[in-house]
């Protein structure tokens, strides 16, 4: 009599089957957490970088992909020597002013095209053949051109951003709900009023998806200049570490992009949120 | 006939679409006096909207007059108000905002204290106290349509031009709705072209009932509505010459949305 329910318990228990759901129940309980997350995050990076550290060697030649104590001792050394700051002050001016001139050039024309139709239907063919044209292909022109200071990248950085910009304004603009347009023109708006009050408000949410994306494609371009012809950035560091064979010059090069990268990235998403807190 | 304020002369419409024109509206008349309170009802597709569209300028006919006022309406036309169906309040202003824009504009320019002063009316009459601040994306439907309702109204147009502007509103906030137009209208004696599919509301509403014959649209019985005003809108589906007026349009109408359904 007494085995039976016993057994029966035995056999809901089910073998290891519910201790695993109690280890699945706690990480996702921990993970559903932000401080949880973090922790998680942080332990990925943890055992990736040991691996990475033990590795090197034993598992792939460390001439290849160096270790990461090296990279880190590789930015000190930067750091003290002052190099890092002079390379990251280039790379950082060349994408910026891209950046600047680039998007805002790109946003007007963007505007003058999206507000005169007949403007656009001339200029269509040749704007999208600009835009499909991989701009990296002109960094020699810009040599040429600008020579192998600042001014090269510059223009590298902003005739890519240029496009992005361009296209992304031309969208807002065709997909705009029409509706809102109609309404303030039956209110008796004007067109400039329409334009100031609808149009340049309800473009920004692509406006600011111009900028975000463009972040990533002006570092891109400014390291490619580098990397092409130059004396200075990041890209140069980079480009120097390689022809040494130094490759913990070549990963501290990349790590330091990331970060720029990220940190201006996330400048624009928080003044995005800030813009648009009507989203929210 | 030349007392009418909009007069429908004939108009017609075709849009294209692949090469082939499609018939929106075969010629359709009908004049809408001073004042009057007219409900177009149909089945969709039937060119009611393009009616409103064409009143407020925003189409023009492809044949036939449109008259507002004696002339013809060849640009748009700034005397009328015009609530659509689609929601158009711009999400980043916020409910003030959104109703004030109209006063914003040079041609309704008015001094900022007597704005807000309208503003503050306006939010009062559509019932939105205590949601001045917030933005559209954070309004239920209904609240919504009253906001567009108290933009429309803050500029004091002479005629209306209502398109289904309560279909996604609840059966209980509808008549909420309907007996806060009527109480504006007659206070503001408007001029008010409603369209709709719910012969109910049309009844109830309005002065004259059209009704539309499915695509392409033709006028297929025009009818007066002869129930007392003020009427109580949430009463009146209950008496029995509401039912009696309903039961007569309704035959007009169901074969129309049984070929709408069809088509």
């Amino acid at each position: 009599m007494t085995t039976q329910p016993l057994k029966r318990e035995h056999t809901t228990l089910a073998p290891a089957g519910s201790q695993s759901s109690t280890v699945a129940q706690w990480l996702r309980r921990t993970l559903a957490r932000p401080t949880g997350r973090f922790i998680a995050q942080i332990a990925i990076i943890g055992i990736f970088l040991a691996f990475w550290e033990l590795g090197s060697g034993p598992i792939l030649p460390r001439v290849w992909v160096s270790t990461p104590s090296a990279i880190f001792a590789r930015i000190v050394f930067w750091i003290k020597d002052g190099s890092l700051w002079v390379h990251l002050a280039a790379t950082v001016t060349a994408a910026a002013s891209g950046y600047i001139i680039g998007s805002m050039g790109g946003i007007a024309t963007g505007l003058l095209l999206g507000l005169s139709p007949r403007l656009e239907r001339i200029s269509g063919p040749f704007v999208i053949a600009l835009y499909s044209l991989p701009k990296v292909a002109l960094a020699p022109f810009f040599v040429i051109f600008l020579g192998i200071g600042v001014e090269s990248k510059i223009a590298l950085v902003a005739v890519t951003v240029y496009f992005l910009l361009l296209y992304n304004t031309l969208d807002g603009l065709h997909d705009l709900e029409r509706g809102w347009a109609d309404a303030y023109r039956i209110m008796g708006a004007n067109k400039p009023e329409i334009v100031r009050n609808v149009l340049l408000p309800g473009i920004m949410p692509w406006i600011f998806s111009g900028l975000r994306i463009a972040v990533r494609y002006a570092f891109t371009a400014a390291v490619l200049g580098e990397l092409i012809a130059g004396n200075e950035g990041i890209g140069f560091l980079i480009e120097s570490s390689a022809g040494n064979f130094n490759s913990s010059g070549i990963f501290a090069g990349v790590f330091i992009l990331v970060i720029c990268s990220v940190t201006a990235t996330q400048l624009i998403t928080r003044t995005e949120k800030a813009v648009l807190h009507w989203r929210n | 006939m030349s007392s009418a304020l909009i007069t429908l002369d004939n108009i017609a419409k075709s849009f294209w679409r692949d090469d082939r024109a499609i018939t929106a509206l075969s010629p359709v008349s009908l004049s809408i006096q001073r004042e009057e309170f007219v409900a177009l009802v149909g089945p969709s597709g039937c060119g009611k909207s393009t009616i409103l569209n064409m009143v407020a300028g925003l189409l023009q006919p492809t044949d036939g007059r449109l008259l507002y006022e004696g002339k013809v309406v060849g640009d748009l036309n700034r005397r009328v108000g015009y609530m659509t169906q689609k929601d158009t309040l711009l999400p980043w202003r916020t409910v003030t905002d959104n109703i004030g824009s109209p006063l914003e504009l040079a041609c309704h320019k008015t001094p900022k204290a007597e704005r807000e002063e309208r503003i503050r009316q306006m939010i009062e009459l559509v019932g939105l106290k205590g949601f001045e601040k917030h933005y559209p994306g954070e309004l239920s439907g209904g609240m919504r349509r009253r906001v567009a309702l108290a933009r429309m109204l803050i500029y004091d147009p002479e005629t209306l031009l209502m398109d289904e502007p309560f279909g996604a509103l609840d059966a209980q906030l509808k008549l909420v709705m309907h007996d806060e137009i009527q109480r504006i209208v007659g206070l503001g004696r408007k001029t008010v072209l409603f369209v709709t599919h719910d012969l109910g509301e049309a009844i109830a509403l309005a002065d004259r009932v059209v009704v539309f014959s499915s695509r392409p649209g033709r006028i297929k019985a025009v009818r007066a509505v002869d129930l007392p005003r003020p009427r109580d809108v949430f009463r009146i589906r209950f008496t029995p010459r509401f039912t009696e007026l309903h039961e007569e349009l309704w035959d007009e109408l169901k074969d129309e949305v049984r070929k709408g359904t069809d088509a």
